[in-house]
């Protein structure tokens, strides 16, 4: 992995200032003070953080930590959040094409495998519109499945339904669905959660060659899986962030008493 | 196991007269009503001479039908109109509000928008008692059931294929047709279903503003008054020292009974119509 573009830049609230230290180009997601409070509690509390052009960056933390909200909050899905988001030097709200556009260039794919009641095909093409599927190119299904891993199982078989896949197979159809909308960056929230070894391992091995052109921010609970996909580390407990860096140095030497103790019983008390 | 024996034995007995008393209605209905039926009621061609007895029943049964018809057509774009409004726009006191007023609404008795109709559409606005102002005291009395059935065939949808469709970007518009319209389809087709079935049952409202007994057979404008089955059966049902004009009254009922189950059996099959996005 080319550490270079793996570097990420967790930045407290109190110094905002060293995100300029970055090199604009390489930056691809530059999220300042981000906070979001629902219902009357605060979900996110003045998360700053940077992702590079290309690479892996996995989100940790204990259950309840905020990471799907993260997710939720740079995806525009949450939109009621206070602070900076810029993405690819674009303000977030501000994006040419519209939220719309904006969720159309940053892939997101949820934790349980949504499909839509029709064939294997046509989930694939479901984010294009009538234009755009008419205009694609003829192996542009095979080129997004053979990058989710999942061409060598449904070749023959795309115009099945697609609730007939088994649920590794389901989420690697979603991160097919996702890529056919070329997405800049891919966002996942806990894909191989509740997956076999077997469909975790595909899906791990096809985000690795996916971060290898695109920023890739993984969110998992799942310590094994985050030295295993290694990359860079972005910790969070309780809305905050607590620490980021290097996935070798965070798990041998973690700065914070808070991933300590997560790293040692995967729970931390951050109040 | 002998409570819980007796526990379905009085369930059962508390079940039956749910089943068995609709029944016996129908079937009461059936036994008085087919022997009085009459090709010439259908045809048109037979008209007895005395008062209330008139035996083609087409007028009344077109009348029936363009009531219910324009008061669908009428209700069926607000209410979805209105289910759009809270699914995408409405905060959640709006929604409350909304559901509120609908809940409302429905508890209202059909006798008094038949009365609101009558001053407000018949007296203040002069359009005269007319079948556009029975399409729209009717919309009026449907559209509560109309939008709540809609609201909650929206509300089924899981939440994860509308999270999944936005995070593909797909734009209100393309939610709406590619996957809010397929998942809702059985849900939508049941409300309507409900709505006509209501619209074509509601007797009192349009007594004071559709409808007039004799003297019209086929209305000739949106302003003309309209005769119709339901209303038909009550003058006739009134004629006691005419044993003829209860029996076409029994006969208006079977007609009645076939029109709502032949809608039932249309709305079944719309509802299984599968809506591809």
């Amino acid at each position: 992995m080319n550490t270079k573009n793996n570097k990420i830049a967790a930045i407290p609230a109190e110094v905002p200032q060293q995100v300029a230290a970055h090199n604009a180009g390489d930056i691809s997601l530059h999220a300042s003070k981000l906070s979001l409070a629902l219902e009357g509690k605060n979900i996110l509390r003045n998360i700053s953080f940077s992702l590079p052009a290309q690479g892996i960056n996995i989100l940790i933390g204990p259950s309840g930590a905020g990471k799907s909200t993260l997710l939720r909050c740079l995806n525009l899905l949450h939109t009621d959040w206070c602070g900076e988001l810029r993405i690819m030097g674009h303000h977030a709200r501000c994006w040419p094409e519209g939220e719309d556009g904006l969720r159309r260039t940053i892939g997101l794919i949820a934790q349980k495998p949504t499909l839509f009641p029709c064939s294997i095909q046509q989930n694939i093409v479901f984010g294009l519109s009538r234009t755009e599927r008419n205009h694609m190119p003829e192996n542009r299904i095979e080129k997004v499945l053979k990058q989710a891993a999942l061409w060598d199982e449904v070749k023959n078989r795309l115009h099945d339904q697609a609730a007939t896949l088994s649920v590794g197979q389901q989420q690697r159809l979603c991160i097919a669905r996702a890529l056919m909308l070329s997405p800049k960056m891919l966002l996942l929230d806990e894909p191989t959660a509740s997956l076999d070894p077997r469909s975790r391992q595909f899906i791990e091995a096809s985000l690795l060659e996916l971060a290898q052109n695109m920023p890739v921010l993984c969110v998992t609970h799942d310590i094994e899986q985050a030295k295993r996909l290694g990359g860079q580390i972005i910790f969070m407990c309780e809305g905050r962030l607590i620490e980021s860096g290097d996935s070798k140095s965070f798990f041998k030497h973690p700065n914070r008493i808070e991933s300590r103790e997560f790293l040692q019983w995967s729970v931390c008390d951050c109040s | 196991m002998m409570t819980e024996r007796c526990a379905k034995t009085l369930i059962t007995m508390l079940a039956l007269p749910a089943l068995l008393l609709p029944a016996a209605c129908l079937l009461y209905i059936l036994f008085k009503g087919i022997p009085a039926l009459d090709w010439a009621m259908l045809s048109g061609s037979s008209q007895a001479s005395a008062f209330g007895s008139i035996t083609a029943l087409w007028p009344q049964i077109t009348g029936s039908l363009l009531l219910m018809l324009g008061a669908c057509l009428l209700a069926a774009p607000v209410a979805l109109g209105g289910t759009l409004f809270y699914a995408l726009i409405a905060n959640v006191t709006q929604r409350k509000a909304l559901l509120g007023i609908m809940h409302l609404l429905v508890g209202i008795p059909p006798v008094v928008y038949g009365l609101c109709g009558l001053i407000v559409l018949v007296h203040m606005l002069h359009w005269g008692i007319s079948l556009l102002t029975g399409m729209v005291i009717l919309a009026v009395i449907i559209l509560p059931m109309l939008l709540m059935n809609s609201v909650n065939a929206i509300e089924r949808i899981p939440g994860g294929k509308t999270e999944a469709a936005r995070a593909l970007g797909l734009s209100n518009g393309q939610l709406i047709r590619r996957v809010w319209l397929p998942a809702a389809w059985p849900g939508l087709m049941t409300g309507l279903l409900l709505g006509m079935a209501r619209a074509l049952s509601e007797t009192a409202p349009i007594l004071f503003t559709a409808t007039v007994f004799s003297g019209v057979a086929w209305p000739d404008s949106l302003f003309s008054p309209v005769t119709s089955l339901q209303t038909h059966i009550f003058y006739l049902a009134q004629e006691g020292a005419n044993a003829g004009a209860v029996d076409i009254a029994w006969a208006s009922a079977v007609i009645l009974i076939i029109l709502v189950t032949v809608l039932s059996f249309g709305a079944s099959a719309l509802r299984n119509i599968r809506m591809d996005g």
